[in-house]
């Protein structure tokens, strides 16, 4: 996007917001938001807590999105928005949100009058589930596509690139008068099912190249690792300690008191299997980190509740925060004398987890946004 | 459809159901639209071509950067030692590769790990540059509430923060200064390659090639067994702790792991350095001051051969060349030093007489002259903290705004002074060259108030300035007081070294090479101290100089490992 292409864009968004415009400048734009593009764009969510909490009328935000680029003139108060502005990100970010279902009616002039000045009788529209995927092929690379499906949830069938046909079409939120909507025969079920089907079609049109490539490095790193550490073990075996260990300076420069070198790891250990440092045990037997080993508790949507939640049920925001929150580990439970180093096994089945991680090929495929499309028109063959 | 996974998105049909049986609230066509144009932009169209600097269009990244970005992106999946010489902006390097890999939302999770000193820089570097949302850490919380965290790796080794590192998944962990983690022994070593991790940047400038473990152990982090393991590598490319055979077959190995950009690969034009002596002449007081503070050190290190530190005596020397501040504070801890009644204290007390007596100031009355002249931004260094202090005064008298800067203070203060000497005040008085990290690109001129006799701290001092990202050539500015030690050590330093002239990085080179058993600096006490005649010590020192001039010469052999050809 250029900068003419996001100013546009942004525009366009708060248009649809139908928000008010301050002052619209060659070079910039000043608009009050509505509530709720302050909500979602403003970055006061507390302050938007405080006021539902207290029940006092709101003090709308007013941005000034500047868009020329270089130095924002100093009398002006003013963001600078280009593509990789953060606040550019957020609006997209809103606009995925509240852009997400649709339902729509084909509104064509022609047609209506045709329909209405010859028979006076009204006519059908067939109802369309429209679904926009974004298809990324990853491993340790990345590529999207796009596909836009039809299906006809009259008479079912898929139709691709179904968006830029859309686009051609005049369509509105209320069924024109003189038009009924054809009834729908198709589950949205059984619509997902076809659609499903037709994005495995498309994947495997797809050149398969990227994941044979990906698959064919990472077996070329789990070779060089297994002979790795097939050697380091024997060398663990019949030597210890392992190397010129007295070569080694005794003083780096990244060594404090608790910094010494480590322990060479005795054979016993490995063989035997005794539990290294792992961190599950660890966490097991210290109370305060429990809620470590549930899921990461981040604050995100992903959370069992939300805030919003909680306050609904009349709790406090700060004990939320304590409840969610990572208290710090208190001085007595700190012990820095529990380190060991990972044995030779752990450390390879680390090593190879990270690869599969990295170079595993995979394909995800996400719903942009869907919708239900009552239309006159059919899609061309 | 064996060769992969696929995760299939199907949350819209529960929610499109409900919408459904409600008949709505749907969302607006026109947010439909601009759902599906955001998208567009966002995507990733291709495997291999840069995004982010899409994202950037304030950063200027020189070619070699973003070469570097694409060779760790395509060739190096992702796992890279970047180790470019010093002032060629691998912070950039770093920044391209994690905005790349966030862009195209392979890396969310990232973990920068740095010196405890350049936490606040990394973190305002990433922001600023980068528009990367990064935290210092401070607080235990932080290392899950935040994507970005950049923290002190002294830090994070330590209970209970490592607890949280470990436990967590990093799509990128990027480590600063990582030189320090050659020796795979150190708790340091281990730590790091226990944190789990996808991609993986190592950013160090020091040329590693030195210690063949030490290149080894520093693969190792990142691709165990690149190199073979630690016996094959031993005999397939070792002969000896420092030499390496097979060098080719090394050098192409190290290369696929390793990218070392160098200032003479050209791309990065310096912008000229301007060097320029300005004699100035002692006023009769002070001519007596020196030559009296001289004959005292001269007949006290002969009295005490043996007993007195020879160094400490030359500060003195040095010190009058300064200001008669710095010297007088010298004298006085002498004074209190010496036994009640000594004629030592006799002797000092005569020259604090001669202290008394001195009414001017010519170097810094030169000094203020020069400035003016200037009428810009100027960087003053001095040795010492009695001269910074007398000079912020004398400054001030004049009606020029300064800020000192020393190595005591706090980073915080250090970016705060900065910052005033960026937006209000004209001169940066210095007592040290800013320490990792401080740049003061937006200055081209130094004046060294008193040189110090160690090469690369005047490197480190010019090197503040003469950076990338300088965009006017760079003068220097060295006061010598004529007929004095100060003159003859700027004639080795400037005229026999060519040491203002060298690229950034070059003496560092030449003195590894020449493997002095002692350093330049005591080498030239001995000299100075030793000589029996201004004559002899003019000779001795021109020398020095000339072996060192003549190694400037000569091409760099043993660092082949790491030269890309």
């Amino acid at each position: 996007m250029n900068q003419t292409e996001v100013r546009t864009f942004i525009e366009q968004y708060f248009q649809a917001f139908q928000s008010h415009i301050v002052e619209n400048h060659p070079d910039y734009l000043t608009v009050k938001l509505p509530v709720e593009v302050d909500k979602d764009i403003g970055n006061r969510p507390f302050y938007w807590t405080w006021v539902e909490k207290m029940n006092i009328a709101p003090q709308p935000l007013s941005l000034t999105l500047y868009f020329k680029p270089g130095e924002i003139p100093k009398d002006l108060r003013a963001e600078s928005v280009h593509f990789g502005a953060k606040r550019l990100q957020q609006i997209f970010g809103s606009t995925m949100k509240y852009g997400k279902y649709v339902c729509m009616y084909e509104h064509a002039k022609g047609i209506i009058q045709r329909s209405t000045l010859s028979t006076r009788r009204s006519t059908g529209l067939t109802p369309w589930l429209v679904l926009n995927y974004k298809i990324s092929f990853i491993c340790d690379k990345k590529r999207d596509l796009f596909l836009s499906l039809g299906i006809n949830l009259h008479q079912p069938r898929v139709v691709r690139e179904f968006y830029p046909f859309l686009q051609l079409l005049h369509l509105s939120p209320s069924i024109p008068d003189y038009f009924y909507t054809n009834e729908r025969r198709v589950t949205l079920s059984d619509a997902a099912q076809l659609a499903h089907a037709e994005v495995n079609r498309f994947i495997n049109e797809h050149d398969h190249d990227w994941a044979e490539e990906a698959k064919v490095r990472l077996q070329e790193e789990l070779e060089i690792l297994e002979e790795y550490y097939k050697h380091q073990e024997q060398t663990e075996k019949t030597e210890d300690p392992p190397d010129n260990e007295e070569q080694l300076p005794q003083s780096d420069n990244d060594q404090t008191i608790h910094d010494q070198p480590l322990q060479p790891k005795s054979n016993e250990r490995i063989k035997d299997g005794l539990p290294t440092l792992h961190q599950k045990n660890q966490l097991i037997e210290n109370p305060v980190s429990l809620s470590m080993s549930a899921p990461p508790t981040y604050l995100n949507e992903e959370q069992a509740e939300t805030v919003q939640e909680h306050m609904n049920r009349g709790g406090r925001i700060l004990d939320f925060l304590r409840m969610n929150g990572i208290a710090e580990t208190s001085k007595e439970e700190i012990n820095q004398a529990e380190w060991k180093a990972s044995s030779l096994e752990e450390e390879y089945q680390r090593r190879r987890e990270e690869l599969c991680w990295q170079y595993e090929p995979r394909v995800e495929v996400k719903v942009i946004n869907a919708g239900l499309f009552y239309l006159f028109n059919l899609p061309p063959v | 459809m064996t060769n992969f996974s696929l995760s299939l998105d199907t949350k819209w049909l529960p929610e499109m159901e409900e919408l459904l049986e409600q008949d709505g609230p749907w969302h607006k066509w026109e947010l439909f639209q601009l759902a599906l144009q955001a998208e567009d932009s966002l995507a990733i169209k291709d495997f291999d071509q840069l995004q982010s600097l899409r994202y950037l269009p304030e950063l200027e990244p020189f070619p070699h950067q973003t070469e570097t970005a694409r060779r760790v992106l395509h060739e190096m999946r992702g796992r890279a030692i970047l180790a470019d010489e010093v002032g060629l902006g691998k912070t950039i390097e770093a920044g391209l590769v994690m905005k790349e890999y966030m862009v195209r939302g392979l890396a969310k999770k990232i973990l920068v790990l740095v010196p405890a000193s350049l936490v606040i820089q990394w973190t305002k570097e990433l922001q600023q540059k980068f528009g990367i949302p990064a935290m210092a850490q401070k607080k235990e919380y932080m290392w899950r509430q935040y994507e970005v965290v950049v923290a002190s790796i002294d830090t994070a080794k330590r209970d209970p923060h490592r607890r949280h590192v470990l436990d967590i998944h990093y799509d990128m962990l990027i480590i600063d200064e990582a030189h320090k983690l050659k020796n795979k022994r150190t708790r340091n070593y281990q730590f790091v390659k226990e944190i789990r991790k996808k991609y993986c940047l190592l950013l160090t400038a020091t040329p590693i090639q030195n210690e063949m473990d030490e290149v080894y152990n520093l693969i190792n982090l990142l691709r165990p067994g690149h190199l073979g393991h630690s016996q094959s590598f031993s005999s397939t490319y070792v002969d000896g702790k420092r030499q390496a055979k097979n060098s080719d077959q090394l050098q192409g190995e190290i290369k696929k792991i390793m990218i070392r950009n160098r200032r003479s690969d050209g791309g990065v034009e310096f912008t000229p350095r301007r060097v320029e002596s300005i004699p100035i002449t002692l006023s009769p007081e002070e001519r007596e001051l020196y030559d009296g503070v001289t004959s005292f050190v001269r007949d006290k290190y002969r009295n005490e051969r043996g007993n007195v530190n020879a160094l400490s005596l030359l500060t003195l020397q040095r010190e009058v060349c300064s200001s008669r501040e710095a010297a007088f504070m010298t004298l006085y801890r002498m004074h209190q030093k010496a036994a009640e009644g000594s004629p030592v204290r006799e002797e000092i007390l005569k020259l604090i007489e001669c202290i008394k007596r001195i009414k001017t100031h010519s170097k810094a009355a030169k000094t203020v002259e020069l400035i003016k002249q200037i009428n810009d931004k100027v960087i003053i260094f001095t040795e010492y903290r009695a001269t910074q202090n007398y000079l912020q005064k004398y400054l001030s008298e004049e009606g020029i705004t300064s800020v000192p800067f020393r190595g005591g203070f706090k980073r915080s203060k250090k970016d705060w002074m900065t910052e005033l000497f960026q937006n209000r005040a004209q001169v940066l008085i210095a007592t040290e060259a800013g320490g990792e990290g401080i740049n003061l690109q937006f200055c081209n001129h130094v004046i060294n108030y008193d040189l110090p006799w160690n090469p690369m701290r005047i490197e480190q001092r010019i090197g503040r300035v003469h950076r990338l990202g300088q965009k006017r050539d760079v003068f220097i500015h060295n006061l010598s007081t004529i007929g004095t030690i100060e003159e003859h050590i700027l004639r080795l330093l400037y005229e026999k070294i060519d040491l203002f002239e060298m690229v950034i990085g070059e003496l560092d080179d030449i003195i590894e090479r020449l493997a002095m058993s002692k350093s330049l600096e005591s080498n030239l006490v001995d000299i100075i101290m030793d000589s029996r005649s201004e004559k002899e010590m003019a000779l001795k020192l021109d020398n020095i100089g000339s072996v060192i001039r003549s190694f400037r010469h000569i091409p760099a052999i043993d660092n082949s490992v790491v030269q890309t050809p």
